[in-house]
């Protein structure tokens, strides 16, 4: 790949935000379609800002600089690509369920699944869950990610997966928890498909999914 | 040997050789079990400080644990500084609706501090309610049991103020605007730790789960965290401080013990061996029996295992490693207990 996408690969895991704009057309300026920017530079950006979390090398802070170096690159790319979606991986809607307000997990998910080439449609905190249930449905969404700190919540989650099933789409939309009340276990438990630790892994269980 | 539960959980913040460590909640106590043997509720208690105190003692009262403790939430301070809050149910902690202030990172654009003084904060709102709970639970039961008070760490309060995500987003964005605001919270948090010691507290225990490891990364920990808690909460005169980090503290227990308090508490996320290894005996250690696995979701066989690990590891007070979930049966709290009481 060129060196203007090898140029905004650094910029996106070094977090020099103010070069990203800037790196991006560069990029469609030497011909690349945004399409490959997104996925063989913004991805793999995020990619590499993963292994580093993983690594320890950087902590929440670093990921939230790349991530938003990223968003600097994606709203330059995304209208490019025409919106019908055909150009995404995949959809994935994202919500803290109703109860819970802590959503600094979740963004930083949203930013890992965007990173992969997933349409991600971000609801927000505290949604009731048959909001989010019909946004899944309304946007033929691949996946309802969920995500809880607290304990309360947790409710919430084995609703989703009642829900899904009284409406025929267990198995089509597939649900994957996390949040620091969550565990494996308790995914097992109330049948969701996948349960990640972290946004890192949560990005892994993501692709699994969608066969990335 | 004879001592009485307040003894025993104070000589364990001494570190004093005991025949057995007591087994005390330090975090958030209540549960719907207690509120239920006692006839005192959330959301009403977080805002009485007669209901307060007396579901505060209910983990001694109801279970047997060896201190009682106010409050049960870390809202308190963040609504008498202007924040919006749910109150919560009887089985769900108060949350933040609304952050007063504007702080945006990626516009730039940031608030100055404007924070009541000290004085006039410890005059009204939750905090006055905490504080006459306090009194009142000194009064009552602290001949018998150690009185702990909860608050809130300075990072985790300017948080509060601003959205904790853009506090930690400006640390690499403006980390001078980030300094601002716990500069300006921690006058507040110093003197509120202080009323609840003169109020009767034994021990002070502060919150301060947004310097975790899931939040900040070590090398930012004593710049933006440790050095605040020093001068707020380590220099409280007349009572044990022990601070509460949530997630992995294993990278910055050191770091913790820096700051001159008494104790840590700290969750499940660092193992008990590794903690009691790390910590080399600098400071007492407190928890680490996980909330959801074994409290919520595992058996009281499952509960008193933990409990017994982690007093063989070392741990000066067994307690849980974050605050309870309102949904804990009692029976795996009684486990808790009689694992350790015997």
């Amino acid at each position: 790949m060129g060196a203007e996408i090898d140029a905004l690969i650094d910029i996106v895991v070094k977090g020099k935000i103010k070069e990203a704009a800037a790196a991006t057309n560069a990029c469609l300026d030497a011909g690349i379609d945004a399409k490959t920017i997104i996925f063989d530079g913004l991805s793999a950006a995020m990619a590499i800002v993963g292994d580093k979390y993983a690594a320890k090398q950087y902590f929440l802070p670093q990921v939230l600089l790349s991530a938003n170096t990223l968003y600097q690159g994606l709203n330059i790319c995304l209208p490019l690509l025409g919106g019908d979606g055909s150009a995404s991986k995949g959809t994935a809607v994202l919500a803290v369920v109703e109860g819970d307000v802590h959503d600094i997990g979740k963004n930083i998910v949203k930013a890992m699944i965007t990173g992969l080439g997933v349409n991600t449609i971000d609801l927000g905190k505290d949604i009731p869950i048959k909001d989010i249930i019909a946004a899944a449905e309304e946007n033929n969404a691949d996946i309802i990610a969920t995500s809880t700190l607290m304990t309360p919540t947790l409710a919430g989650m084995k609703q989703v997966e009642a829900d899904l099933k009284e409406k025929g789409l267990k198995g089509k939309v597939k649900h994957m928890i996390g949040g620091g009340a969550t565990s494996k276990e308790f995914a097992d438990q109330i049948g969701a498909d996948g349960w990640s630790y972290d946004a890192v892994e949560a990005s892994h269980v993501a692709a699994g999914f969608l066969g990335l | 040997m004879s001592m009485t539960p307040k003894e025993r959980v104070l000589a364990a913040m001494r570190k004093e050789e005991l025949d057995r460590p007591p087994v005390a909640v330090f975090t958030q106590s209540a549960t719907i079990g207690q509120m239920d043997a006692t006839g005192v509720a959330w959301p009403e208690a977080h805002s009485d400080a007669k209901m307060m105190a007396k579901l505060g003692a209910a983990q001694a009262t109801v279970f047997g644990f060896e201190a009682v403790r106010s409050s049960f939430c870390l809202t308190a301070e963040a609504e008498r500084l202007g924040c919006m809050v749910d109150p919560g149910k009887k089985d769900r902690t108060p949350m933040l609706k609304k952050h007063p202030f504007h702080f945006d990172p990626m516009m730039g654009e940031y608030d100055e501090p404007s924070i009541m003084d000290p004085e006039e904060f410890l005059k009204g709102g939750r905090p006055a309610t905490v504080i006459e709970a306090t009194r009142l639970m000194a009064e009552e039961y602290g001949n018998e049991y150690a009185v702990i008070a909860g608050n809130t760490g300075p990072f985790t309060l300017a948080g509060h103020l601003v959205s904790t995500e853009n506090l930690v987003f400006g640390i690499m964005m403006a980390p001078e605007e980030v300094v601002k605001w716990i500069d300006a919270v921690n006058p507040v948090v110093k003197a509120y730790s202080q009323a609840l010691a003169d109020a009767g507290a034994d021990v002070i225990q502060m919150s301060e789960p947004s310097s975790s490891t899931d939040l900040l990364s070590p090398d930012m920990f004593t710049e933006y965290s440790g050095n605040y808690v020093k001068e707020s909460l380590a220099k409280v005169d007349g009572a044990y401080s022990v601070l509460h980090i949530c997630g992995d503290t294993g990278p910055i227990l050191p770091l913790m013990a820096d700051t001159g308090v008494t104790g840590c508490s700290v969750e499940e996320k660092v193992d008990s061996a590794e903690a009691v290894k790390i910590n080399n005996g600098r400071i007492a250690l407190v928890g680490n029996v996980g909330v959801v696995h074994p409290l919520l979701q595992g058996t009281p066989e499952d509960c008193a295992a933990a409990a017994r690990r982690i007093a063989d590891a070392g741990f000066n007070v067994i307690s849980p490693g974050c605050g309870l979930s309102a949904l804990i049966a009692d029976e795996n709290l009684k486990a808790l207990v009689k694992a350790i009481k015997g």
